[in-house]
């Protein structure tokens, strides 16, 4: 292979580039060339020939000049004098008589992209704005873009961007978008190109001539043009009316982007666009490509949650089939929960069921948890599903049913007949973390209807000292609670054994805690512990809100709409039922103003503020100051105990689950010694959001009290 | 959108070729490219978007090649994705197959397209025909390449250029019609749709007006006249230089067709039809012995039509051994690297049934994996025939010099995606 010998391979292509011999005749010239260029798409380091290679660009074979500025152009920045050298002949061939090196040279130019060479840069540029071809001037026009971000804290001249303004009246539609696309990016501070009346006007009457890409870059500048009067923005809307139901995607997606942002006002229009739009989302859902599909399927989630009834008759479009992979089946089965109703309930429960013994586990659970959660408001048809799956011995599937079985019991105590019955039989082994947890806590809870409840418990018992997992284990210390309350005499002896193992021999602190205040609490008398432990069987009323979710208002999500977010978000939820898998995520610097979005917020996994910088922190907060901190938190319908789980994961502890109209943390009128105190910072940097946190005592709790500080949990 | 870098890479990971457009992503983040793909496979979650820091990975897959593209922007995804694949389109075009080889072989093309696609991360000419007016493959060969700007770049009619001259004026009109079904185990039609396409091939001088009449039902509504069957065509697509305006007032189809081949329009129709091919299948397991299948094969189409090349796809489990196959007609075959009986007919008449019986054995020790239900899935083609019943009424073509042209038209109906779940 040409790469085992690169350092030999090099010394013999530099003799060749400068064999005069060689170099007059243009055919070996040329295959040389193409031989450097072969290396270095292989990943050879071939930068040694830069001087040799800068020769061969003066050349009148356009063919070669390309390959050449490619060579250049990557290894440039290694070079920076001998750059100096390019610029010479880049410049002249900027008044080439043909075009085509025009643009090539200054599209070159500029990709070299070398801070010091800017000053040289920037006059070709300057006369490739006012070129008579349009091809020299999509390319400069994108040039002053480029210096821009190569000089980011030079300001480009005023006169420059006045230029680029005219040149939004380009005859040639990608001038015009490249225009835009360029001034996005140079003004950027100011939040962007000046989107004023004539201009917007201006950009909507050529918008056809444009092509997908220009048209989708279009409507996205136009959402920042507010229309001066109603009647103004009704003329625009008739005028983008027909793209709604445009099969272009892009431009369907970003129209309607548009007509969301300019309706923010106007409900009723956003929800008729909506639904104007319900045919090529639809279409787009059953686009022949699976990435187009997974962003269409992602931004009909983001639909559903305010327009719940928007596809409700259309889901046998989302079926799943066979051979899709496991990604679009998860985030198909999710939008088949939310289209579920009373008439299609038996055929959506039919398919899901044949998707539950799917080959992808992921995919199964995915499948079993929305069987769940559609029995969360119809019939027991989805527990007899549930309990038919327990039949097949499959672990994982065994496994996913528990925890569905726990979270829907949890919401409806009324399926604890059917669930004891179900379990009544339970011989199985189970290795996994999640579902032994979920056995334990409905034996703890269904202790007194199973009979063999202690006997399951012995077992768990038994094999405690070689249980990896904490989780488990504390389980296991409130299920085994919770049985001794009701079958004392069966329970007593393992109780003991458990707890004396948990509080002498224990390493996690956590469980050892557990279980001495198990202990204590068990001096104070059965009466208390049966008030402690038995007072979370039923499930809150007032967590409605957390179930069944009431429709969002569009402006939640409408500033995410037609971008990379709603996918990121389907990716962390898609099929996790598990929040032990999801994974925070950053996007940083928007190609739209952060500003727009003040509740996207990344909590930093290692805070590394000290105790003694964050209560400096904290007593430079104003007395009295309201802080209120949204996290985004993909954990989209799911059991408080997920819920809560899922935010331990990105360090904030709930300490208690209020409900929705009443004040949190309701600290002022039961004021305890040790208060802790929660407080998401945000340390703004270069664009880049940081978010700390901290958890700390605080002795002094009657101050604090006054400052009404808490952490609002909204799981959106 | 905005899209940082596009990398070519191979099934190992490695990088083919590759372009930098903006520079603000370190293009040594596209190591991590592949390490991040596997772990997500390997837990079966394999996602088209992937992260590492703040740097996203947008990436498809092409035979055996990944396109992917980098970005630290809040961009627009599914644009990206669209890119992504025009350039799967573009490349495809230009070296008929795209995949490692061909990328291999003409990475000098490879790397003037990626010039001219894209700059600064936005996409500029990605229109295939313009793109093959300046990039030649024949420009890498000696002869100096061609260097005047095509007239297509700054033209009114960007798709196609002027003076193009055939001694023999001819349209071809292809209509491709595919059936996508899904029945479930029981026998029930769960969806099933048409995927319409009109394709041209066009051999005509100069500028040539076109003008496609179709049984379209919303324009016989439109204009009141009842003609016999019509047809009504839901998510139509057009080519570029269809006049859209037209066709939302009066229906009409008008357009300045491009040069040689490219695909018209396209439309799903939603109605329920009849399965073409219809397939009822027993498949009995016994367990640690064998299994034995039927399958019988229905032709629910007119008997004056033909279906060709039927190919009846139905899985078999893994761990199968010595098949045994008995058919009515056609023959049938076991191809085990995918678990697959195929049964194949020739020609398979309307109104005709054919039946299939295999048996295969089955280990006494028995795979412990879990098998997913694969369905079973049919292909076909029917020539002359649509399932829709759209047809071709006229096709008017006027140009200034008054030449006389033909129009020939084909029609078409094949499988689409065709699945009838089974049962075992």
């Amino acid at each position: 292979m040409p790469y085992l010998g690169g350092e030999e391979t090099v010394r013999e292509l530099r003799r060749a580039l400068s064999n005069p011999h060689i170099q007059t005749d243009h055919l070996r010239y040329r295959n040389t060339i193409h031989r450097v260029i072969r290396l270095m798409s292989q990943g050879v380091d071939v930068s040694g020939l830069f001087s040799e290679m800068v020769k061969a660009c003066a050349t009148g074979d356009i063919v070669q000049k390309k390959l050449v500025y490619v060579f250049l152009c990557s290894y440039a920045s290694v070079n920076p004098e001998l750059s100096l050298l390019v610029i010479n002949t880049l410049r002249k061939d900027c008044s080439d008589p043909n075009p085509m090196v025009r643009s090539l040279a200054l599209r070159n130019m500029c990709n070299l992209r070398l801070p010091g060479l800017c000053e040289y840069v920037e006059q070709p540029l300057t006369a490739g704005l006012k070129d008579k071809a349009a091809c020299v001037r999509r390319v400069a026009v994108l040039g002053w873009a480029k210096i821009h971000a190569l000089l980011p804290n030079t300001e480009i001249d005023a006169a420059v961007v006045n230029e680029l303004y005219g040149l939004l009246r380009d005859p040639d539609p990608v001038v015009m978008v490249n225009c835009l696309r360029a001034l996005e990016e140079i003004l950027e501070e100011e939040g962007g190109v000046a989107i004023n009346k004539p201009i917007a006007h201006h950009l909507l009457n050529r918008l056809k001539e444009c092509d997908v890409w220009g048209q989708s870059e279009v409507l996205s500048v136009l959402q920042r043009y507010r229309p001066r009067s109603e009647d103004e923005l009704f003329d625009i809307l008739s005028l983008l009316d027909p793209a709604l139901l445009s099969h272009h995607v892009p431009i369907m997606a970003a129209t309607l982007r548009l007509f969301l942002s300019l309706c923010s006002m106007l409900p009723a229009v956003c929800v008729s666009a909506l639904e104007r739009a319900r045919g090529p989302l639809l279409a787009a859902a059953g686009s022949s490509s699976r990435e187009l599909r997974y962003a269409a399927l992602c931004h009909i989630q983001l639909l559903l949650r305010s327009e719940p009834g928007l596809m409700g008759e259309h889901y046998k479009r989302f079926y799943c089939g066979y051979a899709e992979p496991p990604y679009i089946k998860q985030s198909k089965i999710q939008v088949l929960v939310e289209l579920v109703n009373d008439d299609n309930v038996a055929v959506v429960l039919d398919e899901l069921k044949g998707y539950c013994t799917d080959v992808n586990t992921e995919t199964s659970q995915a499948a079993i948890n929305a069987i769940g959660s559609i029995g969360r408001s119809y019939d027991d048809r989805c527990l007899g599903i549930l309990t038919g799956l327990l039949e097949l011995k499959q672990e994982h599937i065994t496994s996913a049913v528990l925890q569905t079985l726990r979270d829907l019991v949890w919401v409806s105590p009324q399926y604890g007949d059917a669930v004891c019955s179900a379990l009544e039989k339970w011989e199985d082994q189970l290795q996994d973390t999640q579902g032994r947890g979920a056995l334990l806590w409905l034996l703890g809870v269904y202790g007194d209807r199973l009979s063999g409840a202690p006997y399951i418990l012995e077992d768990f018992i038994d094999g405690v000292r070689s249980e990896v997992s904490a989780e488990v284990k504390t389980e296991l210390l409130t299920a085994t609670l919770r049985v001794f309350l009701s079958r004392p005499a069966e329970t007593q002896d393992m109780m003991g054994r458990l707890l004396q193992h948990c509080i002498e021999e224990e390493l996690d602190m956590c469980v050892r805690d557990q279980a001495l205040l198990y202990y204590r609490l068990l001096h104070c008398g059965i009466e208390d512990v049966r008030r402690v432990l038995q007072c979370g069987r039923r499930s809150d009323l007032s967590l409605g809100p957390l179930i069944g979710r009431p429709p969002e208002p569009i402006s939640q999500w409408a500033s995410i709409f037609n971008t990379l977010e709603p996918l990121m978000l389907g990716a962390s939820s898609a099929g996790n039922s598990d929040p032990s898998t999801l994974t925070p995520y950053t996007l940083t610097s928007h190609s739209e103003p952060m500003t727009s979005d003040p509740h996207l917020m990344t909590p930093n996994l290692s805070s590394t503020l000290s105790p003694e910088e964050f209560e400096r922190l904290w007593l430079q907060t104003e007395k009295g100051e309201f802080l209120e901190a949204y996290v985004m938190c993909p954990v989209p319908r799911c059991s408080p105990e997920s819920l809560q789980v899922a935010l331990q994961l990105v360090n904030i502890q709930t300490l208690a689950f209020t409900a929705p109209n009443k004040l949190p943390w309701k600290i002022s009128t039961t004021p305890p010694n040790t208060l802790i105190l929660a407080e998401v910072l945000q340390a703004g940097g270069d664009g880049v959001k940081k978010v700390k946190e901290e958890l700390i005592e605080d002795q002094e709790n009657e101050r604090e009290e006054s400052t009404n500080t808490h952490i609002l949990i909204t799981p959106c | 959108m905005s899209v940082s870098a596009v990398f070519v890479l191979d099934l190992k990971g490695k990088v083919l070729i590759c372009r930098n457009y903006k520079g603000d992503v370190d293009m040594a983040e596209i190591d991590h490219f592949l390490p991040l793909l596997m772990t997500e496979e390997e837990e079966g979650v394999t996602c088209p978007i992937m992260m590492h820091g703040n740097v996203h990975f947008l990436w498809i897959k092409h035979t055996n090649l990944y396109l992917v593209a980098t970005t630290n922007k809040n961009s627009n995804a599914s644009l990206v994705y669209a890119f992504l694949y025009k350039l799967v389109e573009v490349f495809t075009e230009y070296f008929t197959e795209l995949e490692e080889e061909s990328i291999q072989d003409n990475f000098v093309v490879v790397y003037e397209l990626l010039d001219e696609l894209m700059d600064f991360g936005f996409p500029q000419t990605t229109d295939s025909k313009i793109l093959q007016e300046y990039i030649t493959q024949e420009g890498a060969k000696l002869e100096v390449a061609k260097t005047k700007v095509p007239t297509t770049v700054t033209n009114a009619v960007s798709w196609r250029s002027e003076g193009i001259k055939y001694k023999k004026n001819e349209v071809f009109i292809d209509v491709i019609e595919s059936i996508n079904l899904l029945v479930n185990a029981n026998g029930s039609v769960m969806s099933s749709d048409i995927v319409g396409t009109v394709k041209l091939k066009t051999m005509l001088s100069g500028m040539p007006e076109l003008r496609l009449g179709l049984n379209d039902r919303a324009l016989f509504a439109l204009t009141g006249r009842d003609k016999g069957k019509t047809v009504s065509m839901e998510d139509v697509k057009f080519h570029q230089c269809v006049r859209l305006s037209r066709f939302e007032s009066d229906r009409t189809i008008s357009f300045i067709p491009p040069d040689g081949e490219s695909e018209l329009m396209s439309y799903r129709i939603n109605t329920h039809v009849k399965p073409l091919i219809w397939i009822e299948s027993v498949i009995e397991k016994f367990s640690h012995s064998r299994v034995e299948i039927m399958v019988k094969a229905k032709g629910q189409f007119k008997k004056q039509s033909v279906a060709n090349n039927v190919e009846v796809r139905v899985p078999v489990p893994s761990d199968a051994d010595s098949p045994k196959f008995k058919t009515s007609t056609g023959h049938a075959k076991y191809v085990p690297e995918k678990n697959l009986a195929v049964w194949t007919i020739k020609s398979f008449p309307g109104g005709k049934e054919f039946l299939m019986r295999a048996s295969f054995g089955l280990p006494s020790v028995e795979n412990d994996e879990m098998e997913g239900k694969p369905p079973i899935t049919v292909n076909f083609e029917i020539p002359y025939f649509t399932v829709s019943g759209i047809q071709v009424r006229y096709m008017k073509i006027i140009e200034k010099s008054g030449y006389q042209a033909l129009p020939w038209v084909r029609y078409i109906t094949q499988s689409g995606d065709y699945q009838l779940r089974s049962n075992f």
